[in-house]
């Protein structure tokens, strides 16, 4: 056990670091970190970033080289994801096809398909939406209805996905669809890749409880997508959702921001007054940010567990452990940053103190998001633990 | 970096596992809980297979290792609540002995801790109503030939089942970690008197010093005892910290078997998320508070900055946090959970006694706001 780097490493971590100061946008580092509030100029700031990213070779570093990406090794993919804590960077608009879209098409596609896609997701020039979920289809996807009908050179779609983030800027769908429902449910489901600049495909936007409208129903009426477009065999797409992500990828945990965050708390409650007193000389405040420094630390100690099992190949199920309980920390965490604001807390926007609020909100997502609390306990007391499954599998 | 334990470390832990299983596992603390003293039969076992020597330095013939290595041996312990003055005596008082002896006092106790023949314990607390290090009292008097002690020390684990115990006392006038001389002391010198305990595997006395001369007896230097002594406490809370996680480990065991066997309503009670989702809660915790221990005790092998912090985190995240957990298991057995003979309530009162011996969870918390804030 120990908890050093080697020279080579730290060198590593200079390099990340030196990139994101001399690249970050102009007052970033200090805390100036607001996104324009204008849609378009947001996009455009978005996608000059990603653009950066891309010509630094930062864009998707556990990519293999002849994608585009650098092969980091697992222990360079943790000292990026701590510098990466540490300045905390605009978004990734490339973020959902880096993560989940590249890696199904390196480890399912035809070589024409990665050729075609690979590179323009990570220069973020194509951007991706995955359709999951339906109306009636959460937690249980393979029960999902959204039919693809085979004819012949292509596929015709029609039904509903939902909850599909940026799939109003999207420039591909990477979906499942059902095209046989006479077996078993898990049989049946083919994955396709579908352009969404066709007739066929509208969308309508969600607004969220944060006031943003990143989630979107979209709806495919007689949607075609040409025969070469499905990934995996035809009605083999269970396979292509459930399977291990094909490139090396860390697994990651929110505590690495969780520890900026209550930094950044600590120094909110050293300059904020109650009274004239800071909020940081209050003894009930103090043994509350103990308490969070405490359950952050034990986040992130246990992300450095299964981060070391995981370099010496013997990461299990209980990689589990990070989502619940990092979201669980968070969403007290924010919640008690709201508390902190004092009657200030009721304003919205630049004037909400600290910008917990919105935080708090959208903490919440995270706990629904890719699997909720509930299955992430289920997931726990059955494959961690060996508890009977239960009636609904 | 590599948070992982070594294939040594890991073998150690599950030949501990098994040996103490082969001895009879908790039939050892429930034998105690029952009113026999099993502490002679356990430390003669665990001597055989040289655990006592783990934390002895090498040239005084034990094993030289940290607390770290000793925290996996306390681990295994705390899974079965074995008794014995297993934390006392190489958690604290061999590191103990080790920075503060003399060379003669040295020779004389740690060859002899090692072999087995030499159990300690500590006398912490004059009033047991006052927290550490304010509850230090007991006035140490200067004699021709040594100190004379006078009062009386309680919460001292195990007084009768030892050959010595460390009693810090007061030699200048103070309130804090200052003017604390240590002592190490045959408490047969003393009066002691066994007091009733919530956690029965672990007995505690009153120790009555009489206007008691000793001398050689002193530890370290004369009014400067207390720093290390604030580290030695340290080290004992991680001591106890890694029990509890052997504990709470054991816990979610039985809770899953539990889970897994008992039928309600023509299933197993562990198909019903209610239960499952509990149980999942518990191992959160578990696995949370052995990264927190073993932190701590790495920190403090290796002498980092933030060791007194990562104890703190440690102490009250495994005494608070565990002793919830220990609830839950009763609660997962159901109405069988509450009796006696399930042996939840065994781990639950260790938590419960040792979430305020050594600092409270609040104390913990506040010395972590003093550090970092």
């Amino acid at each position: 056990m120990n908890f050093d780097y080697t020279d080579e490493q730290e060198a590593f971590r200079r390099e990340i670091r030196e990139w994101y100061e001399e690249n970050l946008p102009d007052g970033w580092i200090e805390g100036d970190r607001d996104l324009p509030d204008d849609e378009d100029e947001r996009e455009q700031f978005l996608r000059e970033w990603q653009r950066k990213l891309h010509e630094g070779g930062w864009a998707a570093i556990h990519w293999p080289e002849e994608y585009g990406g650098r092969d980091a090794s697992l222990m360079q993919q943790l000292i990026y994801q701590q510098e990466k804590a540490r300045v905390n960077p605009p978004p990734e608009r490339s973020e959902i096809g880096v993560d989940l879209v590249g890696p199904a098409i390196e480890g399912f596609g035809t070589e024409e398909q990665k050729e075609r896609f690979l590179p323009k997701i990570l220069n973020g020039e194509e951007l991706w939406c995955i359709g999951y979920s339906e109306p009636d289809v959460g937690s249980d996807l393979a029960s999902l209805q959204c039919k693809a009908v085979d004819e012949g050179d292509q596929f015709r779609i029609n039904g509903q996905k939902i909850w599909t983030t940026h799939a109003h800027k999207a420039d591909w769908c990477y979906m499942f669809t059902r095209t046989d429902d006479s077996g078993p449910k898990h049989h049946g489901i083919t994955a396709l890749i579908v352009d969404m600049d066709q007739e066929g495909v509208t969308n309508e936007r969600i607004r969220q409880i944060t006031d943003e409208r990143e989630f979107n129903q979209v709806y495919f009426d007689d949607a075609t997508t040409p025969k070469e477009n499905v990934l995996n065999e035809v009605d083999e797409g269970w396979e292509v959702a459930m399977r291990q992500l094909s490139f090396e990828r860390i697994s990651l945990s929110q505590s690495l921001d969780l520890e900026r965050r209550f930094d950044e708390l600590v120094e909110f409650c050293k300059n904020e007054t109650r009274g004239g007193t800071p909020l940081v000389e209050d003894p009930h405040i103090r043994e509350k940010l103990a308490e969070f420094d405490t359950r952050i630390q034990a986040a992130k100690l246990t992300y450095f567990r299964n981060v070391s099992k995981q370099m010496n190949g013997d990461l299990g199920a209980e990689a589990s452990f990070g989502k619940l309980y990092d979201s669980e920390v968070a969403a007290d965490l924010h919640r008690f940053r709201v508390k902190l604001g004092g009657p200030k807390a009721a304003l919205w926007g630049d004037d909400s103190p600290n910008g917990a609020a919105k935080d708090s909100l959208a903490n919440i997502s995270i706990r629904i998001g890719g699997g909720t609390s509930d299955i992430q306990r289920n997931i726990i007391g059955e494959r961690v633990l060996g508890l009977p499954k239960g009636d609904q599998e | 970096m590599d948070f992982t334990l070594s294939d040594e470390q890991n073998q150690m832990q599950e030949s501990v596992r098994d040996y103490l299983e082969s001895e009879g596992g908790i039939e050892l603390a429930r034998r105690q809980m029952d009113g026999e003293d099993v502490v002679d039969e356990v430390w003669d076992g665990l001597a055989e297979m040289d655990y006592p020597a783990l934390s002895v330095p090498l040239e005084y013939g034990g094993l030289g290792d940290d607390l770290l290595y000793l925290s996996l041996l306390f681990e295994e312990a705390g899974r079965v609540a074995l008794p014995g003055p297993l934390p006392e005596t190489l958690g604290f008082t061999v590191p103990l002995l080790a920075e503060l002896g003399t060379d003669e006092q040295k020779e004389q106790f740690l060859p002899a801790i090692a072999d087995g023949d030499l159990r300690a314990s500590v006398a912490l607390y004059d009033d047991a109503t006052e927290s550490l290090p304010g509850a230090i009292r007991m006035e140490a008097e200067p004699t021709d030939d040594g100190y004379r002690l006078d009062g009386t020390k309680t919460l001292v684990p195990y007084a009768e089942s030892v050959d010595r115990v460390v009693v810090p006392a007061r030699t200048r006038q103070d309130t804090g970690y200052d003017g604390i001389t240590l002592f190490f002391v045959d408490p047969a010198a003393a009066e002691a008197e066994q007091l009733d305990t919530l956690d029965k595997t672990r007995p505690l006395y009153e120790l009555t010093f009489d206007a008691v001369e000793v001398s050689g007896a002193r530890l370290g230097p004369v009014d400067g005892g207390g720093d290390a002594l604030k580290r030695a406490i340290d080290r004992l809370n991680v001591s106890m910290c890694a029990m509890l996680v052997g504990g709470a480990d054991e816990a979610v065991d039985r809770s899953v078997e539990y889970g897994k066997q008992r039928e309600q309503f023509d299933k197993p009670i562990g198909q019903f998320q209610a239960v499952k989702h509990r149980i999942a809660d518990m191992w959160l915790d578990t696995e949370a508070a052995r990264s927190l221990t073993y932190y701590a005790a790495w920190a403090i092998a290796n002498d980092e900055d933030d060791a007194r912090q990562a104890v703190s985190r440690a102490t009250w995240y495994c005494t608070e946090r565990c002793g919830e957990l220990f609830e839950d298991d009763i609660f997962n057995h159901g109405a069988t959970g509450y009796t006696w003979d399930h042996d939840g309530h065994i781990f639950l009162k260790q938590a419960k006694t040792w979430a305020n011996l050594l600092g409270s969870p609040t104390e913990h918390r506040r010395r972590i706001a003093d550090i970092r804030l």
